[in-house]
């Protein structure tokens, strides 16, 4: 490695200001003598400035108030160290008495292993229950509210039109079936609808959704009214994107009531992004067939002039506009 | 508690009392949440990212030892969440440009100046995306969050050199991605 490859390797050091005083004097008088150097080393501090210009992004303070609620339901107080050395002195003794009990055993027994049959009366339980289910013998009606985490979907072979959905509810649960069955339907509608019933990640769900949901044959109304109420109510902006972002490229999305909640969304979500993806899936929608309404029109020309909007949402709702009405 | 120390902190959530949480929360979530966006450029990611690193902390909060510092603590355990998170090859997908999300549209500024704050912001993260996780993993901790390289190398589980060449590296890329900004931009940095 030459000097001036060991002193740029040193650079982001130096606008850490991490070098101790003789490197840091090194640095600098080559940096000054080195052309190359010199260059290198005003790029780097730009740079650095530069990156200095992202902002900081406060996280919700929903986030806290879930956090804090989480104390007590999942996390519970552990046991002090001290029980713990207790339990861990607890169990190197088990390993010694099995350890001892077994060589006694290896060294000493003969006869043949027999496993005795387990008397029909004693139920047998597994610590790793887990339950598949067919999509058909579960009810598409769902009682209560459960709480439902862990969420995945399953969709391992292509070539089978079957899709799964597991989660944890008191055991771990795999319900399997087609993405029609109108059991898979309302889980995936209950998964997207109940943001503070269900973990981890809606968009995840959406994400999945607009895979499966996209395909001929798998359209579904209920799943477009299902992203229609996550566009009107989910607390999360992100997960708000998402379902818009769905509702504009999945076949199917061109109901009333999806056009309601666009509407709703251009009209009065917080997010101006969220407001600019709903005014394109207003303009897709036209284009698919669905002219824009008297109101839809109204709500346009209103956002397109609005002084207090935002700049961005303004242009978007005069282009929608123009191209639909050049 | 807004007196005591982390260590006095943790010393009583280690004897199964909870009642500091809040107090741990908001001296370090804001700096945990920053990192997470910024790493997965997803910022529900990033709640969910929050969330799990303070549980983890109350529930393995013995494996905590009192002479490390609670926030390489925390941003380790930080960075193996997004780690896996990133692993999983439906997440990789899931990066998404949602930039405009939380980036706040302040009143104040001039809407030329709120587009300006967009653009570079848009740019730097599209850079910090081209970086490999690692890279990106070291110059976050680096240049976001202020940490040596000693700290960075025992949150990311390498060598103190490695992280040197990482973030050399990571230097090297966003120079070259930003370069319109950084070396002939004078506009750009007269503008921070």
């Amino acid at each position: 490695m030459s000097e001036c490859d060991l002193m740029r390797e040193s650079m982001p050091l130096l606008l850490t200001e991490s070098l101790d005083p003789a490197q840091r004097e090194l640095t600098h008088q080559h940096i000054e003598s080195c052309a190359a150097c010199g260059d290198e080393w005003l790029g780097f501090r730009e740079t650095w400035t530069f990156l200095g210009s992202l902002p900081e992004v406060e996280p919700r303070a929903e986030l806290r108030t879930r956090f804090l609620a989480s104390i007590g339901e999942n996390v519970t107080p552990f046991a002090p160290a001290k029980s713990r050395r207790y339990m861990r002195w607890l169990a190197q003794a088990a390993a010694v008495v099995i350890i001892a009990g077994s060589s006694y055993f290896a060294g000493h027994y003969r006869a043949p292993i027999r496993i005795e049959p387990t008397p029909a009366s004693v139920s047998r339980y597994s610590i790793a229950e887990s339950r598949v289910l067919p999509a058909a013998a579960v009810s598409p009606d769902i009682e209560g509210r459960p709480n439902i985490e862990n969420v995945s979907f399953i969709d391992a072979n292509p070539d089978d039109p079957d899709i799964g959905l597991s989660f944890d509810v008191t055991s771990h649960v795999t319900v399997t079936g087609r993405p029609t069955d109108k059991s898979m339907v309302r889980l995936l509608r209950y998964v997207l609808e109940n943001e503070n019933k269900v973990s981890p990640s809606r968009s995840r769900a959406i994400d999945w959704v607009r895979t499966m949901y996209s395909k001929p044959g798998n359209t579904d109304p209920e799943i477009a009214e299902a992203l229609a109420n996550v566009l009107r109510n989910d607390s999360h902006e992100g997960v708000r994107i998402k379902a818009v972002e769905t509702l504009n490229r999945m076949p199917g999305s061109d109901s009333a009531d999806t056009r309601q909640a666009l509407m709703q969304a251009l009209k009065s979500d917080p997010n101006p992004a969220v407001r600019i993806k709903a005014v394109e899936a207003l303009v897709n929608l036209a284009r698919s067939g669905v002219p824009f309404d008297a109101a839809t029109l109204d709500t346009l020309r209103q956002k397109a002039v609005q002084g207090n909007e935002n700049v961005y949402v303004r242009v978007k709702a005069a282009e929608a506009l123009s191209s639909i009405h050049p | 508690m807004k007196h005591l120390s982390d260590q006095e902190l943790m010393r009583i959530v280690q004897a199964g009392d909870f009642s500091p949480a809040s107090e741990i929360y908001d001296r370090y979530s804001s700096r945990i949440y920053n990192f997470a966006y910024r790493f997965l450029k997803n910022s529900e990611a990033a709640e969910d990212a929050t969330q799990e690193v303070f549980v983890k902390m109350l529930k393995h909060a013995n494996q905590f030892h009192g002479d490390a510092k609670l926030s390489t603590w925390l941003f380790s355990i930080t960075a193996n969440w997004c780690r896996d998170y990133l692993r999983k090859a439906d997440n990789r997908s899931k990066e998404s440009d949602d930039v405009l999300v939380t980036l706040p549209a302040p009143a104040e500024h001039s809407p030329e100046r709120t587009l300006e704050q967009r653009e570079n912001e848009r740019r730097i993260q599209k850079a910090l995306s081209a970086l490999t996780p690692e890279q990106r993993e070291a110059i976050l901790l680096s240049r976001y969050q202020g940490l040596s390289y000693a700290e960075i190398a025992q949150i990311s589980g390498c060598s103190e050199g490695a992280v040197k060449t990482r973030v050399f590296r990571a230097m090297e890329t966003l120079k070259k991605a930003l370069g319109g900004e950084a070396s002939g931009g004078e506009r750009c940095l007269n503008a921070i």
